[in-house]
């Protein structure tokens, strides 16, 4: 059930009134998301329902055994547990599949949110969950199971207990993000997945050195609108139940540097790989600081495998990592020279940033490292033909890019105003937003990128 | 456990009523069908995974031909050859497979951009030479006129051309060569030609002017010698240079201009199968009629003299239905015409396009509403004029097929659901492969019975 489809939007308006109503008992609106969460893991496959409840249980028990015991031998090991459990349950699902058909969700993000939960036990960060019910509804929360914002167990335990009714606000807030991500992945994402980029990243010789960088701008955009048009779906579909979720992404091709661009994209994976990865890596208290490097690569290699089992992905950590780790590099002998950069020189060190990621991009994108050559090598040709490239796809590139810099002032004073109509005009906007996506859009929705990892 | 406080109003109004509103707005839509048509059996749809919707396969029409016309029943139920219209070649398979000497069997394959990049037909090639021998990897291009321009076992470079594609930039007499290609050059423009394995001699082919300019050819760093292109009047030229073993790095450069070439060929002098991939980027049945010069594509035709060409066009006319009734046919006879004109004796093969696939309206991926009529046509057509008949579109599934190969792993078409994956292009070049094989067996079994009747009849006989 992807999170753009008319069937996600009838189960989520279901939610919302059941949950609601169910407010009056904390419990009742508990049983109310567990549901919705397992229903929503079912509609992708059944074998969910065996696999979610067992893994959840597991790290439910481990967090309260981490809490009772002190001595540090057992609590590693039953940290260790958790890791081997969590990791076990990617690997199994992703890479070495142990069910005899392919799961269609990766279960990655499930697993890191639920490691949140027994590491953050472990390290005396947090307490373990009160309510069974709750680190239920927590841990396989449905709005973050396909592919995030990754968010810790302890900042989503204590929401479950507000007393609030969802305000207007937040109501106005809910619809106008969920209305976003339509556009964002609908009308932008796809289209140029479909008129495009596909295709590009397929067969790149069939096309021209100026048409294959066209895909791999394009690709940029396509993903960032993809995965941020998905975002906005699950906060908004988050805060309709009145769950706050973190933020994911920060115009991230506004970075300065690319250990800015980290801090904009997908932020809450990031900071789960420096909080969760990095830090426990052997070598950071050293003297070593040659350690402060490695661990970077390491970690980002990791997050890069974390994608898939594939050489593209390790070439595309390796390449994030060696760049971190230049970048902290060329920051401790010069300093910070943020303030006192020109305009041109930001401009230039933004440019040169949003390359640097753009060729990572292409070995993310590619299926093989000998796609990604074929990729370079077509760019380097300097062939230029434009016949595969029409006007509206530029349009769309167009408008995409420049929406990515929109002042966020604006972004708020469209958001207020969307809050201020009265229900029946918000509801009119989102139906108007409707035919409209079915009509220019026409393809149709493909699956979320992230959702596969 | 009852949260104290808690409001008596339990719904948020105003997001409430939002949605509510928006419900039945949109239920409004779908009765007024502005929406997609949905229904609520589709959140309770708990399928192991989001399946792809194909449309289900529609069967081809049979044939109009009447039965009592066949001579023989069909075997190969996608290879249609009721009339043994493939009888030249399958002879000549048939000497190639015993191994006389000098018995090389020729195919031209002409096609379009799924041919390109010598998708399919190297697969063809390499199975057809498993099994009857490899004779060498024939004609191909001097540079390469778009990019994924290619030949499995050669690597193709060059520099400093004017090329004139027939489907784009025209040579203006019409003149493209064997494989509708044209490279003009000035004195230093060269190409470089790498091959895997070492073969026996190459042959260049160029264009005989007046004032034509001189090519000098080296192989394996040594000078082969020169072709000199002057002449009369325009005319196909062709010269021929043996190469030694080892020679595999071969040299084109041009000594004094203009020079104009269409190619080189490569051979090996062992019995075996030489197939010619002749893809053209955008190459239709019009282009054939319209941009290639007849006598000149008739002399090359006869240069090679082939036992079998295949034409493969129709994946670009598969969009245009009002073309593919009106024009169409008449255009395809020409072609067919032309070619059995300039190659008599020859087998012609039509060999239908593949399916080719689009997103509708509910984002399923379907066959081309158009291209099953113009595979009949080509089926009719064929028939007609005596020219066997390969349906590559139902041969991979039919209608919809492009969509399973979406979703396949590996996926065997690119995003635009028209061009082969690696994976997709062998599926195709197996398929022929294995079709013309089995017609070939059974061609060899029906001649041998025919011959031990007729042994016996005439030991019978006084």
């Amino acid at each position: 059930m992807l999170l753009t489809t008319a069937a996600y939007f009838t189960f989520l308006a279901a939610v919302f009134f059941a949950f609601w109503l169910a407010m009056r008992y904390r419990w009742g609106a508990l049983a109310v998301v567990v549901f919705a969460n397992y229903f929503f893991y079912a509609r992708w496959d059944l074998a969910y329902l065996a696999i979610i409840p067992a893994a959840s249980s597991c790290d439910f028990w481990i967090g309260n055994a981490l809490h009772r015991f002190a001595e540090p031998r057992v609590r590693r090991l039953l940290v260790t547990l958790s890791i081997v459990l969590n990791v076990g349950l990617i690997a199994s699902v992703k890479y070495l599949p142990v069910l005899p058909w392919v799961l269609p969700l990766a279960l990655s993000f499930y697993a890191f949110q639920s490691l949140t939960y027994t590491i953050d036990i472990y390290r005396r960060d947090a307490k373990p969950a009160e309510s069974y019910l709750a680190y239920l509804a927590s841990a396989s929360f449905f709005p973050t199971t396909v592919a995030g914002p990754i968010t810790r167990i302890s900042t989503l335990l204590p929401q479950w207990s507000k007393r609030e009714m969802l305000t207007p606000q937040d109501g106005g807030k809910a619809l106008f993000l969920i209305g976003l991500g339509l556009v964002k992945k609908l009308l932008i994402a796809d289209f140029l997945a479909e008129n495009l980029v596909n295709r590009v990243f397929d067969l790149p010789k069939l096309y021209s050195g100026a048409e294959v960088l066209a895909g791999a701008y394009g690709y940029a955009l396509q993903l960032y609108y993809d995965f941020s048009g998905y975002t906005d779906i699950a906060i908004g579909s988050a805060l309709l139940l009145g769950i706050t979720l973190p933020r994911n992404f920060n115009r991230p091709y506004a970075a300065q540097n690319i250990s800015d661009f980290w801090r904009r994209w997908h932020i809450s994976f990031s900071n789960w790989l420096r909080d969760y990865l990095y830090f426990s890596l052997p070598g950071l208290r050293s003297r070593w600081k040659i350690f402060a490097y490695l661990n970077l690569v390491i970690t980002m290699v990791i997050g890069g495998l974390w994608h898939g089992a594939g050489w593209t992905f390790i070439v595309w950590g390796a390449w994030h990592g060696f760049g971190l780790a230049a970048h902290r590099g060329w920051r401790a002998l010069h300093g910070n020279p943020k303030l006192t950069l020109t305009t041109g020189a930001r401009v230039l060190c933004g440019l040169t940033t949003f390359h640097f990621v753009l060729i990572g991009w292409i070995f993310f994108r590619a299926s093989s490292l000998a796609t990604a050559r074929d990729i370079f090598y077509q760019i380097s040709s300097l062939t230029i033909s434009f016949a595969n490239i029409t006007p509206t796809f530029v349009l769309v590139m167009v408008v995409a890019a420049a929406a990515h810099f929109v002042p966020q002032r604006w972004y708020d004073g469209a958001l207020q105003l969307y809050c201020q109509f009265p229900y029946y005009a918000q509801a009119a906007a989102i139906a108007a937003l409707a035919v409209a996506i079915r009509y220019i859009a026409g393809s149709g929705s493909a699956p979320f990128i992230y959702s596969r990892f | 456990m009852l949260i104290p406080g808690w409001p008596s109003k339990m719904l948020p109004k105003k997001t409430s009523l939002a949605i509510a509103t928006l419900g039945a707005l949109l239920l409004a839509l779908d009765i007024a069908k502005l929406a997609r048509p949905f229904t609520l059996a589709e959140v309770l749809d708990f399928r192991p995974r989001d399946i792809p919707n194909v449309e289900p396969l529609a069967p081809i029409p049979p044939s109009t031909r009447p039965v009592t016309a066949l001579k023989r029943p069909i075997i190969e139920p996608n290879l249609i050859d009721q009339h043994d219209d493939l009888r030249a070649f399958y002879l000549a398979l048939w000497r190639t497979e015993l191994g006389a000497p000098g018995a090389i069997t020729r195919v031209l394959h002409y096609g379009d951009s799924p041919v390109t990049a010598d998708s399919i037909t190297a697969d063809v090639r390499s199975l057809l030479q498993q099994h009857f021998g490899d004779a060498g990897h024939g004609f191909v291009l001097v540079a390469k006129p778009w990019a994924w321009y290619g030949h499995r076992g050669v690597e193709v470079s060059g520099k400093g051309w004017r090329i004139a594609v027939a489907t784009q930039v025209r040579a203006k007499d019409g003149f493209h060569g064997l494989g509708g290609v044209s490279f003009e050059g000035d004195t230093g423009a060269s190409s470089h030609v790498e091959l895997a394995e070492d073969h026996a001699q190459m042959e260049v082919h160029f264009l005989r002017q007046p004032g034509g300019g001189v090519l000098t050819v080296e192989a394996g760093g040594q000078k082969l010698g020169e072709v000199e292109t002057q002449g009369s009047e325009k005319q196909p030229g062709y010269q021929t240079f043996p190469l030694n073993a080892g020679a595999r790095e071969i040299n084109l450069s041009v000594q004094r201009g203009p020079v104009r070439l269409f190619g080189v060929s490569f051979e090996r002098n062992t019995p075996g199968v030489i197939y010619n991939s002749l893809g053209l980027n955008g190459g239709q049945v019009q282009v054939v009629v319209r941009y290639f010069d007849k006598p000149q594509w008739t002399e090359e035709l006869q240069h090679q003299h082939p036992d079998l060409v295949v034409i493969n066009y129709g994946t670009n006319e598969s969009i245009y239905a009002d073309y593919i009734e009106r024009y169409y046919p008449g255009e395809l006879r020409q072609v067919i015409e032309r070619v059995k004109a300039a190659l008599p004796r020859a087998s012609v093969l039509i060999m239908s396009p593949m399916d080719r696939g689009q997103r509708d309206s509910n984002s399923r991926i379907t066959t081309v509403p158009s291209l099953p009529r113009l595979v009949e046509i080509q089926r009719q057509i064929a028939s007609q004029m005596g020219c066997a008949f390969f349906n590559t579109f139902q041969a991979m599934g039919g209608e919809g097929t492009m969509a399973h190969w979406y979703d396949s792993t590996p996926r065997l078409v690119s995003a635009d659901f028209t061009h082969p994956m690696p994976a997709g292009a062998r599926k195709v070049g197996v398929l022929l492969d294995q079709a013309l094989e089995s017609g070939y067996r059974q061609f060899k079994a029906r001649e041998q019975q025919s011959a031990a009747r007729r042994e016996s009849a005439n030991r019978g006989s006084p």
